[in-house]
């Protein structure tokens, strides 16, 4: 177990070590920086400022200071925003997360729930509706689907707020504020779920129907258990082992963002703030974010792995 | 209320049955935004129906229909504004919309009004030398910073001294007003800067070493405090003021309350503005991504800007309750020549692009009537604007005409070539509605002259990059908003043509050097009124950029709201002393 442990962290850091040299020199080449991007600066001007932010020194001597100062959890302060990156993403990672978790935990719980049905009901009517159903809420593009749901809900009806994270100039604090926030989390949970509960649904209705048609299945049917039994005990939990894999991959979706459902609900992501980074060249802060979606990504891989160690004996084994 | 609800899930299910059709699970980030304003190609005949709609405010038709929210609201006035980002202090911020949260916080000695001339703020009144070398500016009496401490011509002096710091990273460039001594600060040869004289504490007197026009609304900016911002200054060490960019004090009408990122900057009206205490209380910068009309709809926010076209007005309009302002912005879209391309050094070819492109055609297809083509490097609100210059209405004849005399003939192809050298022209911009009617019109109406243009989209900094190599023939670009004239034309100056923003790559007129130098060198308005229209005379005879147009902005604000006119130089931040809720 600890050679193995050993060798995925080694293999972690040369993962990382990989991805920072990517993610660096893939900005460093795209065309234009931060200093290019200001009209307004002449171009002495802009030599200067090149020269203080340490952009005039050659690609491969940047990509050094960069990463021993990375090492060293320093990931620089952003251009534009003028602090260091980590407290301004510290600023709406948090937003970000608080929204993905939500929406996740009810994807997920929707869509085992719809998927076990449907399959123990595979070819009754329950079962087709749910398939177009899953089909319809797949294709819809999200930025339609929100932009209906502010006209419907909170313009026409006044049911939900129609953005934001809090009521404009709120001063609530405590659980006030924590009702004010859940309100305006609503409309964006419920887009998202909508539309990403239609492949996990699907996911699980196949799974467990491989799993039905299996030998043990059919033993415990035999055996005489209840049908219930069979498939929420026998069943389900071989159908789950492999959405382990799935949850650690969507570990850095949670801190990735949503960004056209954060930019339609106004929801202080940091969706937004990626967005705005790459248009004004904030290496930093791109880099910075780019390299922390990475450090997770792995993470969520490892944990994966980890938990499928513990959750399947066969895998043990080998 | 069951009525609502079952009409509801019918137009959400009518919804999701078209859209499942026409899948997109690909529909990039970029269209989300354009999408919030539903597609506006095919509202053609709407155009003619909101034409009535004036330059100006447009005051409310029908108060009655005020939304609750924005109804109940009495002492809180909120604007919507694009992400700021959280530098509060007017030299150091990066991104415009901190500009914007900036300028109610802290208010400058001069300010300019809505055609672009100086008027006084903290500042009563100022003197310049005879030789318009030597600025003086005499202080209101009892000027005072938002927590009470005094504003004097100390702090002004400070202002301007760390402007000069060498480790200074902000977009100010203070040293187009060469105040004497500066350099040597800057350099460390000096502790002090030499033209900066404190004379008494409602006095200072700046000398400088050249004539400029520009100087005094740039020696008149925002004042920062000493007492609270030098504190800790040493010359060569700006660093710790990052520390106060989430903390401003200024002397602007309203004072910081609280910045929370990504969603809102609050602040409250400041007791010791100098114009007296601003009427309303409460004022909310609320971080909007885009048009965000369904604020407006719910009557959350009082204040937005949306893009301009006959949809959004035409929605506005059906609100009722709202003042739709519109008015003419004070930067210009030009496409600019490459002039270092050996067919781009006869002027009559330039001449021909221009003539052959059917400008207003492009504008009218863009922006549905709302931008007018522009012949002048200034908007038409600037006191310098004239109209006396050749108006190059598209004209394809005299446009072959030119090419000819110019000794481009059509080849075999239909494409003209001279010395061998065929006419294709590559031209760069950026993703866009501009882009998108400009390239398909532009393609025709050059083929019709005989040159083949060869356009390419791609993202602005790409479009920045390239034409700074001079990797381009022609390339689109719009200016930011042009307080002074000069900022319109400086880059047309051999000297600065070269690097400038974006450039000319290589343009150069002596007469028009030596107008640029006039332009400046005189702070009499009358006089500068003369010279530019001479220069734009001489820029309108040999072209350095194909100019396209000025557009016009849009926004709107509560009907309750009274008192805020936004304006083309300044946004609605001179407007926020004055402001009143009924």
């Amino acid at each position: 177990m600890t050679s193995y442990f050993l060798k995925r962290i080694f293999y972690m850091a040369l993962t990382l070590f990989g991805a920072s040299i990517l993610i660096f020199f893939l900005y460093a080449l795209t065309p234009g920086d931060f200093v290019d991007t200001s009209p307004k600066l002449t171009a002495e001007r802009k030599l200067e400022l090149k020269a203080m932010y340490g952009l005039d020194k050659p690609v491969v001597e940047r990509y050094f200071i960069w990463m021993k100062n990375a090492l060293q959890g320093d990931f620089g302060y952003s251009l534009q925003y003028q602090q260091p990156v980590m407290s301004l993403l510290n600023d709406y990672i948090w937003n970000s997360f608080l929204l993905a978790i939500t929406s996740t935990f009810f994807t997920w719980l929707i869509a085992i729930s719809i998927g076990v049905l449907s399959a123990a009901r595979q070819h009754s009517w329950f079962d087709a509706l749910v398939t177009i159903g899953v089909f319809a809420a797949m294709s819809l593009p999200v930025f339609f689907v929100g932009l209906l749901f502010i006209k419907l809900f909170a313009v026409d009806a006044k049911l939900f707020p129609a953005g934001g994270m809090m009521t404009i100039g709120s001063k609530e604090t405590g659980l006030a504020y924590a009702w004010d926030v859940v309100q305006h989390m609503f409309l964006p949970v419920t887009v998202l779920t909508l539309l990403s509960v239609g492949t996990l649904t699907r996911y699980f209705r196949t799974n467990m129907l491989e799993v039905i048609q299996q030998d043990f299945v059919r033993t415990a049917r035999a055996k005489g258990l209840k049908e219930k039994v069979v498939l929420h005990k026998h069943a389900l939990r071989n159908a789950l082992l492999p959405a382990i894999t799935l949850l650690g991959f969507e570990l850095p979706a949670l801190f990735g963002g949503a960004i056209i459902t954060e930019k339609i609900f106004n929801w202080p992501g940091v969706g937004q703030l990626y967005m705005q980074a790459f248009s004004v060249r904030d290496y930093p802060l791109l880099m910075g974010f780019t390299m922390f979606l990475a450090i997770l990504t792995v993470i969520g891989n490892l944990s994966a792995d980890l938990l499928y160690r513990v959750a399947d004996p066969r895998v043990r084994l080998k | 209320m069951k009525k609502r609800l079952s009409q509801i899930i019918s137009t959400l299910l009518l919804g999701t049955l078209l859209v499942t059709g026409c899948s997109s699970e690909g529909s990039a980030p970029a269209t989300s935004t354009q999408t919030a304003t539903p597609s506006n190609e095919t509202s053609a005949p709407a155009v003619s129906k909101v034409q009535d709609i004036k330059d100006g405010i447009n005051l409310a038709t029908d108060l009655s229909k005020l939304p609750e929210a924005a109804a109940k609201r009495t002492d809180t006035f909120i604007a919507g504004l694009t992400e700021p980002g959280g530098v509060f202090n007017p030299f150091f911020y990066h991104n415009g919309y901190d500009g914007n949260v900036s300028s109610a916080i802290f208010e400058s000695l001069v300010d300019v009004d809505a055609t672009g001339k100086p008027v006084p703020k903290l500042a009563a009144k100022w003197d310049v030398s005879p030789d318009q070398l030597t600025y003086t500016f005499h202080l209101r009496p009892n000027l005072k910073f938002s927590d009470g401490s005094p504003l004097t011509a100390e702090d002004v002096a400070f202002t301007l001294t760390i402007l000069h710091d060498k480790t200074y990273d902000g977009e100010t460039d203070i040293f187009v007003a060469s105040i004497k001594g500066g350099r040597e600060y800057k350099e460390g040869k000096a502790n002090t800067i030499e033209g900066i004289k404190v004379i008494d504490p409602q006095t200072i007197q700046i000398t400088t070493e050249k004539v400029n026009a520009k100087s005094l609304v740039l020696l008149g900016g925002q004042v920062l405090s000493k007492a609270y911002y030098g504190k800790e200054y040493k010359p060569g060490n700006l660093e710790y003021l990052r520390t106060l960019h989430g903390k401003p004090l200024g002397a602007g009408p309203y004072k910081f309350e609280a910045y929370i990122p990504g969603q809102e900057v609050r602040y409250l009206a400041n007791e010791h503005y100098y114009a007296g205490k601003p009427q309303v209380e409460h004022f909310i910068y609320k971080t909007t991504e885009g048009d965000a009309l369904q604020f407006i709809q719910t009557g959350e926010m009082d204040y937005n800007s949306f893009t301009v076209n006959s949809d959004n007005i035409e929605q506005l309009q059906e609100l009722g309750y709202v003042n739709i302002n519109l008015y003419t912005s004070s930067a210009y879209s030009y496409i600019k020549f490459n002039h270092s391309k050996p067919f781009f050094k006869d002027k009559r070819v330039r001449q021909a692009f221009i003539y052959g492109l059917d400008r207003q055609k492009i504008l009218d297809l863009t922006y549905q009537g709302y931008a007018q083509v522009a012949n002048v490097p200034i908007s038409p609100v600037s006191w310098a604007y004239t109209e006396d210059v050749n108006p190059y209405a598209y004209n394809p004849e005299k446009a072959k005409q030119l090419l000819d005399e110019a000794g481009w003939k059509p080849g075999a192809d239909g494409i003209r070539e001279k010395d061998g050298q065929k006419l294709i022209v590559h031209y760069y911009t950026t993703k866009g509605k501009l882009g998108e009617v400009l390239i398909p019109i532009a393609k025709e109406n050059y083929k019709e002259l005989g040159i083949q243009f060869e356009a390419e989209m791609m993202d602005y900094n790409a479009v920045l990059a390239r034409t700074e190599k001079g990797d381009h023939d022609l390339a689109s670009f719009s200016t930011t908003m042009l307080i002074d004239p000069d900022d319109g034309v400086d880059a047309f100056s051999t000297k600065k043509g070269k690097s400038g923003f974006t450039g000319t790559n290589g343009y150069s007129n002596a007469k028009v050097d030596e107008l640029l130098e006039a332009g400046l060198s005189t702070l009499d308005i009358e006089k500068r009124k003369a010279i530019y229209k001479d220069l734009y005379k001489e820029l309108s005879d040999d072209p350095p950029y194909i100019f396209l147009g000025y557009r016009k902005i849009l926004s709107a604000h509560n009907g309750k709201i009274k008192g805020l006119e936004p304006n083309p130089f300044t946004g609605i931040s001179t407007s926020l002393p004055g402001i009143k809720i009924e």
